[in-house]
């Protein structure tokens, strides 16, 4: 219940920030490829499936892949 | 062709073709008769990614190599098809859920059909696995009007006992000049577990070599997803996202190998068993219960910070479920660039989680048995740490290579009260120590 | 005579499909690309295309004294006689101008005194631009070939076709002069005589839609591609962008235009019409393209 009233809370910070952010000719630097939220899609997918085996928790950032036996 | 190019009211959008009109004057301008037509066409570009990974953990347990690659076709209006391929290796040996004893123990394989013994002292290991695993995956994304992006896929994966199928579907919206950004998406997946042997009934004993009568057949899960996120653009430097994730499964989730130790009330030891002729277990072993359901909820965040070409990764994540896990995850990356095209980015990520519920170091067999137990370590509770350093540069060719080494640690502790007897002088916790390599490379055609 | 600036030299090097002739013209690095492996046919090429542009800039740039332009520009209210080459893009001029129906005029050169694009937030007053407004108008022109009467104050800046125009006519002297296939390449204006028979096609290289966007590349066998748009030049004033494409009938920049603007045509002259005119179609750039039935891209 917490974390539902977290999680409606920070949507809604971030919907309030429709003000926010940077004109098109500015996006030099976000443009960048180590700017992206995702800049090694392979590592991430890697890391993601040996936390997968080893710990309780998966995902986060999204899904793909499925599952396997390691667990 | 005559066209009609007549006065036209200005706020008038349907547009006419000119083409014609402006050909005849350009033949006019150049003094010829006929420009031979264009022929112009845009390439589809290939994009490859490729891994070599290596996964080792210390005394004698898990290993694993694995390839995997990652193939994307780039069509023109920026629609792109992906292709994913991995092959892994494993080998090695993973706890089998008993507790340690001062004497020496042996269990009957997964099969039935031979045993395995583990010196005194030792945390069990079974080292049967010796397995390859094949994924597959598949997706298509393309643009959905001016500011949307839509994708689909599907997943495979295949290993000696366990199959693997999923869809996925999402949905992205930019607003607000490209700053924001709305996403939703699901995936279900159906996975067939077969295990070696057959399923064991849950709470039944690990019975001698030779014996499954108290295996079924195979069995299966449901999972289900759901990903909500929101991206934003903060500054020149700085983005944002949070993403809110949903998961229920459902169906098969014991692990088909593991047990727990029968263990006597006062002593905390293993209640002894004779084995058979053709081997068997030394003491008594209940095969593991879990829950036919999962939920689970997840809050993650992250931000990504360019200070001076140098980028500080920084994400949270809050992972609660109905087995009555919570777990933290903080992870840090700092990418610093070196020269032009090289890089040196070191890594830090700190894990840890409650127990489960049901996560049991051992059964007392004086006790009612619970309604679940398992006491694989993953369930448990623990902290871990991993470090790491990668480092990346472009080859001749403007392609991108890069090598990365981490360790792991995984360190846990048992809740004081499960402690039995002579258990708490042991170490009962199997911490993990494992090192992580992996060379990529990427490059476009 | 063949009369040179200072300065003014073709530096020939060797690249992996055969040789490239560069050198300066018209305010744009240019280079003379040629499909195989004959040196001396490349040099003699690019000496013959270099001289081409070089014609063309000292003929029509509005910089020179002397030329025909700084004529026109100088003689009003006065007729003046223009040769043959002159009043061909003059013609075209004005079938541009009514095919756009006013948007495309070389008498709007003068708008250029009202504005300066240096990203700062200095914009002219309305009254600023109704000033400078009065002398442009290609309408009160009279041009009777070859007789070309400009009211006083006005002035032509054939800049918008010059470029284009250059690449096309030194392509047909490639074409004739050479035996082997090149791309002429003036700023990224180009065109090619023909497909290259050492690979199976002159690869062209354009910047994504977005900046995230891959490069895309361009397989270009047979035409010309042409660029509209500079994103750099721009001024910035209450949030609001203003780019650098002006309105002739306006005075005032066309608002919501792209980037920039790329198409594929038969003639570099085509192509750097449509990409002109997409932009100043502002908003409606995208809409413009996809009824001419022809590749471009279109950069926000």
């Amino acid at each position: 219940m917490r974390l539902r009233i977290l999680t409606i809370g920070l949507l809604l910070v971030c919907a309030g920030c429709t003000s926010m952010g940077v004109q098109p000719w500015e996006r030099e630097i976000l443009a960048k490829e180590e700017m992206q939220l995702t800049t090694d899609p392979l590592e991430a997918a890697t890391d993601d499936h040996i936390y997968f085996s080893k710990e309780a928790s998966s995902g986060g950032r999204g899904f793909g892949g499925g599952g396997c036996g390691c667990n | 062709m005559a066209v009609d190019v007549g006065v036209t009211d200005m706020s008038d959008s349907k547009q006419r073709s000119i083409s014609a009109t402006l050909a005849a004057a350009t033949c006019a301008l150049l003094g010829t008769t006929a420009a031979t037509p264009v022929d112009a066409q845009e390439e589809p570009r290939w994009d490859f990614n490729t891994s070599l990974l290596y996964y080792g953990e210390d005394d004698d347990r898990v290993q694993d190599i694995s390839f995997k690659s990652i193939i994307r076709r780039l069509y023109a209006d920026d629609r792109t098809l992906s292709l994913g391929l991995t092959v892994d290796t494993l080998t090695g040996a993973t706890p089998n859920g008993a507790i340690r004893q001062d004497g020496p123990q042996s269990f009957t394989r997964p099969s039935g059909s031979s045993a395995y013994t583990e010196p005194a002292g030792e945390l069990p290991l079974d080292d049967t696995f010796k397995d390859t695993r094949v994924a597959i995956t598949a997706g298509w994304q393309q643009p959905a009007g001016e500011s949307g992006l839509v994708s689909a896929g599907f997943s495979a994966s295949k290993e000696y006992d366990y199959l693997h199928l999923g869809v996925n579907a999402s949905y992205a919206h930019d607003f607000n000049n490209r700053n924001t950004t709305l996403s939703a998406g699901f995936a279900f997946a159906n996975d067939s577990i077969e295990p070696v042997g057959g399923a064991p009934m849950p709470f039944t004993n690990m019975l001698d070599v030779g014996d499954t009568s108290n295996r079924g057949g195979d069995e299966d899960k449901d999972v289900f997803d759901l990903v909500l996120g929101v991206s934003q653009v903060i500054s020149k430097n700085l983005v944002v996202q949070a993403n809110y994730s949903f998961s229920q499964s459902d169906g098969y989730l014991n692990n088909p190998y593991k047990v727990l130790s029968f263990v006597d009330e006062d002593t905390g030891d293993t209640l002894p068993n004779i084995p058979g002729p053709n081997g068997g277990p030394s003491g008594q072993f209940l095969f593991e219960s879990r829950p036919d359901e999962r939920t689970q909820h997840s809050l993650y965040t992250q931000a990504k910070y360019y200070m001076n070409g140098k980028v500080l990764d920084a994400s949270y994540r809050y992972m609660t479920d109905d087995w009555e896990i919570d777990s933290h995850t903080v992870d840090i990356r700092y990418r610093i660039p070196l020269g032009e095209t090289n890089y040196l980015e070191p890594h830090f990520r700190y894990y840890t989680q409650t127990e489960a519920e049901f996560y049991r170091l051992s059964l007392d067999s004086s006790a009612l048995l619970p309604p679940f137990a398992s006491s694989d370590y993953r369930l448990g509770n623990f902290d871990g740490i991993t470090a790491g350093l990668k480092y990346g540069w472009k080859t001749r060719n403007d392609n991108d290579m890069s090598i990365r080494a981490e360790w792991y640690q995984q360190s846990g502790s048992v809740p004081t009260e499960q402690f039995i007897g002579n258990q708490a002088s042991r170490d009962n916790y199997p911490d993990l120590n494992a090192v992580i390599l992996q060379f990529s490379y990427r490059f476009s055609r | 005579m063949t009369k040179h600036r200072s300065g003014r030299q073709v530096e020939l090097v060797a690249t992996e499909h055969g040789w490239a002739g560069r050198f300066w013209a018209m305010g744009s690095p240019c280079e003379v690309l040629t499909d195989g492996g004959d040196k001396h046919q490349a040099d003699v090429l690019s000496s013959v295309v270099a001289a081409e542009a070089w014609r063309i800039e000292d003929k029509f740039s509005r910089y020179l004294e002397g030329n025909i332009v700084h004529q026109i520009n100088t003689s009003a209210p006065e007729a003046v006689e223009v040769d043959e080459e002159t009043a061909g893009l003059l013609d075209f001029a004005a079938t541009l101008f009514d095919l756009s129906e006013g948007q495309f005029d070389i008498t709007s050169g003068v708008l250029r005194a009202a504005w300066t694009f240096d990203g700062g937030n200095r914009i002219p007053s309305q009254k600023d631009i109704d000033v400078v407004l009065r002398c442009v108008g290609w309408r009160h022109v009279k041009w009777n070939r070859p007789f070309l009467t400009l009211r006083p104050g006005m002035e032509i800046d054939l800049g918008g076709i010059g470029k284009e125009y250059a690449v096309d006519r030194c392509a047909a002297l490639a074409r004739d002069a050479a035996s082997v296939e090149s791309m002429i390449n003036f700023g990224g204006d180009l065109a090619v005589t023909g497909p290259p028979t050492t690979r199976d096609a002159w690869k062209v290289g354009i910047e994504g839609e977005t900046p995230e966007s891959a490069e895309r590349l361009v397989d270009l066998r047979q035409g010309a591609m042409a660029t509209s748009g500079d994103a750099r030049r721009f001024l910035l004033r209450d949030g609001v962008r203003y780019g650098h494409i002006l309105d002739p009938r306006t005075g005032w920049p066309v608002p919501d235009a792209p980037a920039s603007v790329t198409v594929a045509a038969d003639t570099c002259t085509q192509a750097g019409m449509l990409s002109t005119l997409a932009m100043l179609k502002g908003k409606g750039a995208e809409d413009f393209l996809a009824v001419q039935d022809l590749l471009y891209w279109c950069r926000k």
